[in-house]
């Protein structure tokens, strides 16, 4: 059987491990196993359940939830049934779920629990096409009446009933898929503008896997943590892509809240996260450090400059002196293994941060404890990743050279244009854009960069999100704000300079360690904005912003700041699912703060 | 006849009419909420009925079967479960641990069984398992292993909530399970206390101030004043009768509201 689409990708590692693990589910406390074959049953019943209410080739069927198993079992049954699986984020509010189920035209959507279910509820009446509402955990749900609401578990018993009479039908409607059919479709984040549909086939995720399984191996032994939303391409192709193709262990967390003590019992050897995450990590540790014991302080202090030695001397390529490892060593034993363990990272084998640009010196903190972060780049419109750095040759501050089949240009205005045999279909019900990002086979990225003369690229930010100051400089916002991001009390932090005389921040301070910073020197708060306007921590800010300055020459540093009394939410419109910026929204509520530190009149 | 059956119950203490020759039943998979100003015996009816206090007269039948002289341990294995208005659990002991607690009394095998002939793991396994679905029922996956004491408050609650619901009761009484909470810890405990009533069909006696959680959630008010109940029925009746607005606001209500009327 040729291996030419995703189903039978499965099937084929289903005949492989047979009852080896795939899955494993946390349930009341103890790790559940679910097998090839359980899965692949689950997968035919859901399947077939769905065919019998009516799903055909060509139609879409979204995925409104957290990850768990059940989201794998839909997205590759609708897959199997020539259909389009498309994933909501299960963060989404009523209205922007309601944008996605519509726009994709979706005639189901499967969904997790009540909270879904009332935010599609909700909207009912925007969706004319919608006839289902496939729920996998029924609580609370008892006493809804509406005959929309369905339990996963009735459309995989239909499902079995027809194979019972039917066995082979599975097998012959999924033979009919063709490569070329479009497999899933991928909502972008909408930084600007709604959301856009990208549609990949069968044959753009094929292609990726067989280039990234050469960049990024994994076998059949790794154990992955699926956490981050399966409705991002990276997640999808980190949880439900990759170990089709490798035989990988994937591991449900039980909910979003467990999911550093789950890391801590899976030790995942393949993992993913986002720059947002990585940071988190890092300022925990760093905080932790502050409240540890002497003796442990001690440690730290003594083994963290080994660990950023051998990072350097590991990053730089020569021969490592013997007297550097035998130091490594025995911080190895007295701190590095400790940290690894508390952030789940003991096992780590790949380690790669992706989705949003990161600042080198999160990823030299996770170098110096023997975690080797990979930074790669890539779009949800060329099937994931464009770029990475592999295990062999990392340099910081750049994400990599291309995988195997990518060929970069650089055009002239500094835009990377892309081409390779993973290329999206398009998309959805919006030619036009597609056209637009699409011309003469190369995919205009959005992205700014140079490559170095290795090849490797370099990304200075997104294109629409240069600023240019007045005196007429490019400013690449996102590496100041990485930089600044750096700092555990800095949770987000959004420059401001376009058109302006001088570069000015908005910062949003991280609550958790800013509180606690707030407590050790005895000052009075009660609430975020109460915490966001004392005058002592606005001036514990100011140093932290200082120090950031230091790295930039004078016309990127940061001359004035304001702390914004309230957290940015993605309720608010002023953060995208992935928790992403946007930056329109951002600028016109804050609108009266960026005028005020400028002086009331523009500075000319 | 209902699942509790109260008849003419009367409790002083000293001087203190507590209860006066009060009278009410609970049919059985309902949600039935006691209200009623500060002291008005709301507390001390739900003690008689869990057995910490011993009504000076009355008769309580639960399933139609009376008691009145039962230790509080004996009336929890008849089936009733209770919270308490200020937290009661052990703070040193994590939720685990805690909740292991309300299967006591399920617990068939003794020390020497357990300690000597080794039937302990499968018998511990199977509460164990009950106590997670628990836990899995009011989303506390991420505090199993901590010490209650280190808990917000609000969370200790829950904690409680899910000892009672560990001892798999056919009546739960609950004492305040909203109060001192926020807004948010408040809509969820009301989620929860529904989600029992509606997945678990678990019968309800809830003593609550909060008068919106009562009026949206329950079916059936009771209105205790100084002893004595003066109304019962559905929250839209109970909220319209003159009797409770007076015992809410005011011997003076009625006069004030005249007075302000007629300078």
């Amino acid at each position: 059987m040729k291996e030419d689409t995703i189903p039978r990708i499965f099937l084929g590692k289903v005949k492989k491990y047979g009852d080896c693990v795939a899955l494993r589910d946390k349930d009341f406390g103890v790790w559940q196993e679910i097998s090839w074959n359980e899965y692949c049953r689950h997968v035919r019943h859901c399947c077939l359940g769905l065919m019998e209410l009516g799903l055909s080739r060509g139609d879409h069927v979204s995925i409104f939830g957290e990850n768990e198993p059940e989201w794998l079992y839909a997205d590759l049954a609708v897959q199997s049934a020539g259909g389009v699986a498309v994933g909501v984020y299960p963060t989404n509010p009523a209205k922007e779920a309601c944008y996605v189920i519509g726009h994709s035209d979706s005639i189901f959507v499967v969904c997790d629990n009540q909270e879904q279910v009332d935010k599609v509820l909700e909207v009912k009446e925007e969706l004319p096409l919608l006839r289902k509402i496939i729920v996998t955990d029924m609580k609370g749900l008892r006493h809804y009446t509406d005959p929309m609401i369905m339990p996963f578990g009735s459309v995989e018993d239909i499902g079995r009933k027809v194979e019972e009479n039917d066995p082979e039908k599975y097998y012959r409607t999924m033979d009919k898929l063709k490569s070329e059919d479009v497999a899933i479709m991928v909502y972008t984040s909408g930084t600007t503008g709604p959301p856009k549909g990208a549609m990949l086939s069968h044959d753009n995720v094929v292609q990726f896997l067989k280039a990234q399984s050469q960049v990024l191996p994994q076998y059949d032994t790794d154990e992955i943590v699926s956490y981050l939303p399966l409705c991002h391409v990276a997640e999808r192709m980190m949880s439900v892509f990759f170990p089709l193709n490798s035989g990988a262990t994937v591991n449900f967390a039980e909910s979003v809240e467990t999911v550093t003590m789950d890391m801590r019992e899976i030790l995942p050897t393949f993992y993913l996260a986002v720059p947002r995450i990585w940071e988190k990590m890092m300022a925990s540790i760093i905080i932790k450090m502050k409240d540890a014991t002497w003796i442990k302080r001690k440690m730290y202090e003594i083994c963290s400059p080994i660990g950023e030695r051998m990072a350097d001397a590991r990053l730089s390529g020569g021969p490592i002196p013997f007297s550097l490892k035998l130091m490594y060593g025995l911080g190895y034993l007295g701190l590095f293994r400790h940290l690894r363990k508390e952030l789940g990272l003991l096992r780590a084998r790949v380690a790669v941060s992706g989705a949003a640009p990161i600042a080198p010196e999160v990823l030299k903190f996770f170098h110096s404890l023997g975690v080797p972060v990979l930074e790669g780049w890539g779009m949800t419109e060329e099937t994931g990743i464009g770029t990475c750095n592999v295990l062999e040759d990392v340099k910081l501050g750049t994400v990599g050279k291309p995988i195997p089949g990518v060929e970069l240009k650089i055009a002239e205005d500094g835009e990377i244009l892309l081409k390779c045999n993973h290329v999206f279909v398009g998309y959805w019900k919006d030619p036009e854009a597609t056209a637009k990002t699409v011309q003469d086979g190369w995919l205009y990225t959005g992205d700014v960069g140079e490559l170095d003369e290795e090849g490797r690229l370099k990304i200075t930010d997104r294109k629409k999100e240069i600023i240019i100051t007045s005196g007429g400089k490019n400013i690449a916002p996102s590496e100041i704000e990485n930089h600044l991001k750096c700092s555990p009390y800095i949770n987000e932090a959004i420059v401001i300079g376009d058109g302006r005389k001088f570069l000015s921040a908005l910062i949003q301070i991280e609550y958790d360690n800013v509180a606690k910073w707030a407590q050790e020197h005895s000052i009075a708060y009660t609430t975020f904005k109460s915490l966001a306007q004392n005058q002592q921590v606005n001036e514990m800010i100011k140093q932290e912003v200082h120090e950031a300055n230091k790295d930039f020459a004078q016309v990127e540093t940061i001359k004035k700041f304001r702390l914004l009394d309230k957290e940015l939410d993605h309720d608010d419109d002023e953060l995208t699912a992935t928790l992403k910026l946007r930056r329109k929204t951002v600028y016109k509520k804050f609108g009266d703060i960026i005028e005020e530190m400028y002086g009331s009149k523009r500075d000319k | 006849m209902g699942l509790l059956d109260i008849k003419d119950i009367s409790l002083a203490f000293g001087g203190i009419q507590a209860l006066d020759r009060v009278s009410l039943s609970v049919e059985p998979g309902e949600l039935y909420a006691i209200i009623g100003p500060n002291g008005a015996g709301k507390t001390s009816l739900l003690n008689c009925i869990s057995g910490f206090y011993t009504p000076d007269r009355g008769t309580i039948l639960f399933e139609g079967r009376g008691f009145s002289r039962e230790r509080p341990d004996q009336i929890a294995k008849l089936g009733i479960a209770r919270t308490f208005q200020n937290v009661e659990l052990f703070s040193h002991m994590n939720v685990i641990d805690n909740m292991l607690l309300g299967r006591h009394h399920h617990y068939k095998s003794g020390f020497f069984k357990n300690a000597i002939l080794g039937y302990r793991a499968e018998e511990e396994n199977r509460h164990r398992l009950k106590v997670e679905e628990v836990i899995d029922f009011l989303e506390m996956e991420q505090w199993r292993k901590h010490l209650v004491g280190s808990l917000p408050y609000g969370v200790q609650k829950r904690v409680e909530l899910g000892r009672a619901l560990a001892q798999e009761p056919k009546l739960l009484l609950l004492d305040e399970p909203m109060a001192g909470m926020n807004q948010e810890e408040t809509e969820d405990i009301a989620r929860f206390i529904l989600d029992v009533h509606e997945e678990l069909g678990t019968t309800i006696v809830m003593i609550e101030h909060d008068m919106d959680v009562v009026m949206d959630i329950s079916e059936r008010v009771c209105v205790l004043d100084f002893g004595k109940k003066i109304a019962e029925g559905s929250p839209r009746e109970v909220q319209k009768d003159s009797k409770v607005q007076k015992a809410y606001l005011g011997e003076d209500y009625e006069t004030v509201m005249r007075g302000a009327g007629n300078p």
